[in-house]
This record gives structure tokens, sequence and C-alpha cells, in this order.
């Protein structure tokens, strides 16, 4: 009901709201479209929106990275203004408060009510957060889920590992730009897809490999910063372990992790049809202990009912991510395709304590959005015209393909699936996710995504028998 | 006839005669089947192969039930790939742990001598005899009441000696469809969360989820597990008038199989069951394929023979703290067939605990008293060198007396009950 009210709300629009956000011109679209990942490096003075541009509420460049429009001071002390969030200002402090909500109805194959517990209807996220600023040189975030459920003493008792609900807690120091400093609880850099802001995503769940091969958030100091304006991008750091991605409840996740990640423009001055074709590359290594007693190697799933069909083996040494990617933006067109590759050694664990060959997990996807109401391609999408203002909003269709599987590098025993297996049974998931996106206008997105997955070891799926088999999703996302 | 035709005939006339008069030759040669494996007339034995860490993670996190891989063994028979996890409610132990061994675990189609998924390896950790639960599944046995199959078994992990244990059949359609040819129908657990109030089979509400998944939890179709038959059938028990109760009940059970199961439960004096002195436990329950019809199969009988010889044949339904008495046994007793079959059942029990042998006339003990003696000698000497059992050699001895009194004694304690109680 607070969703629908808000929703209703917003629909209609704050009075600041009322002036259409101007048409973003082609450059313009592209420096943003750069700027988009979170962690990004500030933007040069130049790069200055006009006052009037209204930056989408959730776009990571507002304050952390410095100097967009709600970065900019609000007028003197204790003043309050809602430009793009509500914000104050004190002295030299400029503090944006920022909610996210996502509110998702589901359905899946007959009884996943049952099987995987999936419900009709979520509150996904529920998230809180203030982004600032101290002075130039200074910004910071801090950010909270609202939804995720603390672990019982007998959860405890029983060895589960509670999940943070800190999202991103850091510090940015940007006193040299090519050399910026962020410090605290943020994404290890690795992979595309996991960077990209989940409010921003072209669809309502990311890719397989990027929701359990990248690490996803960890504590830790990572410096970045861009070259041959913004032309290579760079980011490397050092972490406490290897992300939330790669723990649950009941994985403890890897331990100290170094990861880096490069960007690069190669093609820019080649054509204008290149200015936004980008090529990244990231690889994260980290130490793995057998410290659990449970399996700690990586868990797959499906994509919406969260169904294990590769379940965690026993992995003690290093593991290895390696991924490569690109995304190119073409006017109203865009694609991206990712690949991930993890190994795991396994080191003293077979039945007789010694080694076993590596665990391998590997991952793709592609994906391609096009918009249909005529606006150049963003992240997130910019309506021209609002709806209830004179338009209809933004939509785009999207399509993404794309398979995870896992297995171990050569063994010469049978192959089974058990976690300490010589020889790993392999198995994966092939997954075609079909959506469209309507942006009513900055603080409210609809998506519809309906997703046809087959399991590739039918022994493995959730329903005997079953191999293929669709979902649907629908995601009320508000922004504020 | 060639020379060659000759031999062969030759050989063949030979294999023969071997054949005949030893058949064990051709027997080595057949594979072992699921028999075999609960033939309790010897101890099997048990190896498992894991890694060092998986079994002291195992025992060193007892309450959770994580799977660990392991290679098992069984006579020349191994089964690589199965799942291993600790087991039990009270019985839970970090030092012998009882386990469930599934052969599927991890090859849905993996089965050990072409039947079994999975079975339960009792600890015995709640029953310094180790007879309680052999015994009792025995006397279910032999009234025709179908009742999980068990054998003793010795059990070493890694080399190890890990004690004995009990073989138990786990409850899945692999023994539905050996019990009652019918097992696609739902089979539920008694299963209780730790805190729970004691239920006497009271009315639960109108809210099928206050009986399925708990206390009556699905074991099987899962997805279809039919809620409102149970709660249908609790609340008619519960609620229905006197005139209405004896009529109605016959929907869901019929008196046969149900006085059989708390007679025998009351003859062994057992703590723990349908009528405990802990409200309902330890029981599952069959729902037959597209039928209400229920049937109850008996399940951990550790707490049986702990009550004393004398224990009242309606204890804690008739007899007892008013609340707390069993609903459905206490009504039964209203109904003249119901109560009739049970105290004849008990009787039943009472002949058959006191059968001699009819080969050996000279022998005078009775079938309970002659099954405890063979299960001491089966087993004295492994429990002896069980140094994981949390009892001493001289605690086993006691229970073991505690079972030969109570086979001596409780006929003729049950017998003058139900005397008196027809009597009064």
């Amino acid at each position: 009901m607070i969703a629908l009210f808000l929703a209703l709300a917003l629909a209609v629009g704050t009075p600041q709201d009322q002036a259409p956000a101007p048409k973003t011109k082609k450059g313009k679209a592209k420096a943003e479209n750069a700027e988009q990942s979170e962690k990004k490096p500030k933007k040069e003075k130049k790069a200055k929106k006009p006052k009037d541009e209204k930056p989408a509420p959730d776009d990571v460049t507002d304050v952390a990275s410095g100097g967009e429009a709600d970065g900019q001071d609000v007028g003197g002390t204790g003043t309050f203004v809602w430009r793009n969030h509500p914000q104050l200002q004190f002295g030299a402090v400029r503090l944006a408060a920022e909610f996210k909500f996502q509110e998702d109805g589901h359905a899946s194959y007959d009884n996943a009510d049952v099987i995987a517990g999936v419900k009709p209807w979520e509150l996904h996220r529920n998230r809180v957060g203030v982004k600032g600023k101290i002075g130039k040189k200074i910004d910071f975030e801090i950010e909270r889920e609202l939804t995720e459920k603390e672990l019982t003493e007998k959860d405890i008792l029983l060895g589960l590992t509670p999940r943070s609900q800190w999202k991103d807690v850091d510090v940015n120091f940007s006193y040299y730009k090519n050399a910026q400093i962020t410090a605290g609880k943020f994404k290890v850099p690795y992979s595309l897809d996991e960077e990209t802001g989940v409010s921003h995503n072209d669809f309502v769940y990311r890719s397989l490999g990027a929701n359990y091969l990248a690490p996803g958030r960890d504590i830790g100091v990572m410096s970045h910063g861009s070259f041959f304006k913004h032309g290579l991008r760079y980011q490397v750091g050092a972490f406490q372990h290897d992300g939330d991605n790669a723990q649950s409840k009941k994985i403890q996740g890897g331990d100290a992790t170094v990861a880096g990640r490069i960007v690069v423009r190669p093609l820019r001055k080649v054509s204008s049809l290149f200015d936004a074709f980008e090529v990244g590359t990231s690889t994260a290594i980290s130490k793995l202990s057998d410290d659990s007693f449970r399996p700690n190697g990586l868990r797959i799933r499906t994509v919406l009912t969260q169904d294990t069909f590769f379940a965690p083996v026993y992995v003690k040494g290093r593991r290895s991510r390696y991924e490569g990617d690109f995304d190119w933006t073409i006017r109203r067109a865009a694609i991206r395709g990712e690949y991930f590759h993890v190994t795991d050694t396994r080191w003293g664990q077979s039945y007789t304590d010694g080694d076993l060959p590596d665990a391998r997990y590997r991952a793709w996807y592609l994906t391609g959005t096009f918009t249909l109401t005529g606006e150049n391609k963003q992240r997130p999408l910019r309506p021209q015209n609002d709806l209830f203002d004179g338009g209809i909003g933004a939509i785009e269709v999207a399509a993404r393909i794309e398979r995870i599987w896992a297995d171990s590098v050569a063994g010469t025993d049978d192959a089974f699936a058990n976690p300490r297996a010589e020889n790993i049974l392999p198995s994966g998931d092939r997954a075609i996710t079909l959506g469209v996106n309507w942006t009513l206008n900055r603080f409210i997105k609809l998506q519809f995504n309906a997703i046809r997955e087959h399991l590739e070891d039918v022994d493995r799926s959730p329903v005997a028998g079953m191999q293929n088999f669709w979902s649907r999703v629908a995601r009320l996302q508000i922004v504020l | 006839m060639s020379r060659m035709r000759l031999m062969l005939v030759g050989c063949a006339i030979a294999a023969a005669v071997v054949a005949a008069r030893h058949p064990s030759v051709l027997a080595a040669a057949k594979p072992p089947t699921v028999d075999d494996f609960f033939d309790d007339s010897v101890v099997q034995r048990i190896d498992l192969q894991m890694n060092t860490r998986d079994w002291q993670s195992l025992t060193d996190n007892y309450l959770d039930n994580t799977y660990y891989p392991a290679d098992f063994k069984w006579r020349d028979q191994t089964v690589r790939n199965i799942g291993i996890r600790s087991r039990g409610t009270g019985s839970r132990s970090g030092t012998k742990p009882g386990l469930r061994l599934d052969f599927n675990r991890y090859s849905p189609s993996q089965l050990f001598v072409n039947n079994l998924k999975a079975v339960i390896l009792r600890n015995q950790t709640q029953d310094a005899s180790n007879m309680h639960e052999r015994i009792s599944m025995l006397l279910y046995a032999k009234l025709g009441v179908q009742a999980t199959r068990e054998a003793f078994t010795t059990l070493y992990v890694d080399n190890q000696y890990m004690g004995v244990y009990s073989i138990v059949e786990n409850p899945d359609k692999v023994m539905l469809d050996r019990m009652f040819h019918d097992s696609e129908g739902n089979i539920y657990k008694y299963d209780y969360n730790a805190g729970d109030l004691p239920w006497y089979f009271t009315d639960k509400g109108a809210d099928s989820s206050a009986y399925v998944p708990e206390p009556f939890k699905p074991e099987t179709n899962e997805t279809d597990p039919h809620p409102d038959t149970i709660r249908d059938w609790v609340r008619s028990v519960a609620n229905d008038s006197d005139a209405a109760f004896p009529i109605n009940v016959l929907r869901w059970m019929d008196w046969t199989n149900f006085t059989t199961h708390i007679a025998v439960e009351n003859w062994v004096a057992d703590q723990d069951g349908f009528n405990g002195n802990y409200g309902v436990n330890n029981f599952y329950l069959y729902r037959w394929t597209n039928a209400d019809k229920l049937t109850f199969i008996p399940w951990d009988k550790s707490e049986a023979f702990k009550d004393p010889v004398d224990t009242g044949i309606f204890h804690n339904f008739l007899d007892g703290d008013p609340a707390k008495r069993n609903r459905l046994s206490s009504r039964a007793m209203s109904i003249d067939d119901a109560r009739n079959a049970y105290l004849d059942t008990l009787l039943r029990i009472s002949n058959l605990a006191r059968e001699t042998d009819p080969t050996n006339p000279a022998d005078t003990r009775g079938w309970m008293e002659r099954e405890v003696e063979r299960e001491y000698a089966q087993i004295k000497d492994l429990v002896y060198l069980d140094t994981k059992k949390p009892f001493s050699n001289d605690d086993f001895e006691a229970a073991v007396d505690v079972l030969r009194n109570f086979a001596r004694s409780r006929p003729a304690n049950v017998d003058a009950q139900v005397k008196a109680f027809r009597n009064r």
C-alpha cells in the first residue's frame, strides 16, 4: 500500500518535476553513460550538467562521485531542498538521502511456492541511504537494506553466517583525480554486470554469471582513476574477503582478495559510432580456507526460483576469477556481453585427504536493448516525456541469452555429483530473458521479464523430470 | 562324439554334482539382496570411507543436518558417492552420532542392493540394552502389523570401530511399496519442534497449516500434502458428538490398525509413543493413494520397556491426568469394537511373549525372553568393545536384566489388568 501510494504521488510528480527534462545531447549521453558504474572517477568540472538538467535520482554520479546536481551546494547551512533526493546542507557538508523500493510479482513452474518458496509478491529491496560530500575532495555513502532477516540464536548455533544488512558504506578521497582512494564496504571491481547499479539494470535480475561468479561487495581499499579523457579507467584494490555473492548463511566464502579491473574505449577516435564502445577485463584472486565444516565452493542457482542446481564442493587454496566484457551503446540500442571463468583449487579434499583437480565455474551472457520511444540508451533510461506530463514515459525492449555451468578440470575417475568427487559431474543452466522496461518518470520504473531456463542436468532439477521451465516477474521500482 | 564334446559333458556333470552337494557355491554367485541386508540372524558390518575432516565435522556439528560424501561398503558391495548426515531428536550425539545414509543423495537413480534409497543407523544412545526398538518391531511384525525392518550392525569409519548400531529401514516409497504395495500416497512423520507444547490429539483449529507440515510432516508428495485430510480427521476426533464419532471416524481409520498400534506401545510400556508421557509422538501415518484412509506405522521405540512392568493398560488415555489424556485413544475406548479389539490384542501379545519354543520343550522361556537372550548373545562382545556408547558395560548388563524381568512379568500383569477391567 505504501508503495502504491508513493507510486501515485510520484507519478503525478513533485513541483520540481513539472518541467520536462531536457533532451540529452548525444555526446552528453555518452559521457554520462561512461560514468554510470558505481565508484567511477569524478568528472571534471567542465563536465558538470547545467543546473536545470535532471539526472535520475539513483544516478550513481550524484554525490559520492562528485559534482553532479545533488553535489552542488544547495544553499546556506540548514537549507533543505528536493532536487533528485531530499538534501540538506550544513556548512561544507552536503547530504542527500536516497530510498530504493522494489516490489516484485512472481510466477514460475507449478508448485514453485511449495518447492522453492516463491511468493506471488515480494518486497525485493527496501534500501535507505545517504550520500554526502565534505568540501570538494571527500565523498561518502551509507546504504542499508531494511528487509533482510537477522539470524536467530539457533541459526548461529548451527553455524550459519549472518548476511550483512549494510550495503555500500564507504568514503572516497579525490585529492588525485587519477588515483582516487575509496575505503569501506563497496563492490569488488569485477564484472560489468555486477558493477551496474541494480536500479539501472536492463533486467529485473542480473546475469547468472554476475550473481554467482562475481564477488559482490566487501570491505577493502581501492585505488581508481582514469586516463586519456576516460579512454582508460582502472580500479585496483585489496579486500578482506571475496564478496558477499560468494557467501551465504551456510557458505563461508573466500578470504583475502586482490582484484583489478580495466576498461578502455579503444575505437573512440575511429568513428562516433564507437564513442560508447567499451572493452573491459577483470581479475580477482582470493585465498580459500576449509575452516568451515561445510563446503566452501560456489553454489549456482536458477534465476527466479533460486533452486540450487550446483551445490558447493569442498575447496581449499586459491580462487581465481577472470572476466572479459564489452559494452556498446549506439543511440537507441545497446549490446553487452561478458564471459566469466573461475577456478577453485581443492588441496587435501579427497576421501584420502589428497588433492583434487580444480573446481571450475564458467558463464557468459549477451544482451541487447532498444528504446521504442526514441530516447537514446542510457542507464538509467530517462524519458523524454514523463507519464502524466504529456508523454508516456520511456519504453524499451530487452533480451538476454546466457549460460552458466560448473564442473572440474579433467579428472580420471567417473564423474560424480558429490562435493568431494575427483571428477565433478557438470551441471549448468541456459536461460533466455525477454523484457520490457517502462520508465514512467525519473522516480518510477516498471519491468516485465519472461525467463526460460533449461537445466542441463535433469537430475538436479527442482522438479523430477523437468528440464525446461518459464518464469515471469514484474517489478515496480521507486527510487527517491 | 568328439573328444571335446565328451570333455564338455564331463565338466557339466561335475559342476552339477558340486552344486547339488554344496548349494553355497551357487549362492555365492548371487548378489546379496535387501533381505540379506536386514537379516537379523547375524550382525552386519558397514564400512564408510570419508575425508578425515568430514567425520570430525559431523561429530562436532551433530545438531546440523549437513550431508557429507562417503563411500559405503557392506560385504562385497561398495556404493560410491553416498551422502551421510547426523540425525535424531533426543538421540543426537557428537560421540556416537545417529546417521542417515542416503544412497541417492548425489545420484538420484542410485540404489543399494537394487532397492534401497536410504537407511537409518540408530545409535541407541537412549537405550543401554540396544534392544528396545528391535524387540518392539518384532512384536509388531508377529502381530501382522507392518513395521520397519531392522538388524544390528557394527560401523567402521575409515577402519575405526564406531560401535554397535541398528540398521532401520527408512520410511520412504520403497518401504511403502514393500508394506502396502501402494507407494504413491502421502506419508507423514509426526514431528514437533523442541519447545512445542505436548499435544494430546486435541483440536488445533480450522487452519490446515496447524496440522501440515507441522506436526504432520509430509515425507512424500510434499507438493500435494492433503492437509485437509489430517485437519478433518483430528477435528472429527476432537469435536464430534458421541453418536457421530464412531461413524465419522471410520472414514479415516480402521480400528484394527489403530488398536494394535497402541496395544503394542502400551504392552511394552513405551514412554514416548502415541499415548506417551510427553504427548503424541513417534509414528508415521500413511494416507493411501487417492483415499482418505490413514494407517499408523510405528517408529522409534527406544523409550519402550522404560515404564514399570505394572504400567496401566489405559495409561495416559483412561488413566492419569485428565488434561493429558489422548483424545483419540480415550474416545476409541468408548466404542465397544475398538475397546474389545484393544483388550484382545493385549492378551494376544501376552500369549506371544510367553510362547515357548515347540522345537525345544525343555526350554520354558517365552518368546520374548528368548529373543532378549538371542540378541544379547549377538551383541554382548561388540557392545563391550564399543567405547563410543554413552553407557558403561554394567549399565548394559543392568538394562538387559530389566528386559529379561519385563519379558517374564509383563504378560501376567497385563492379563490380570484386562481380566479385572472386563470383570469390573
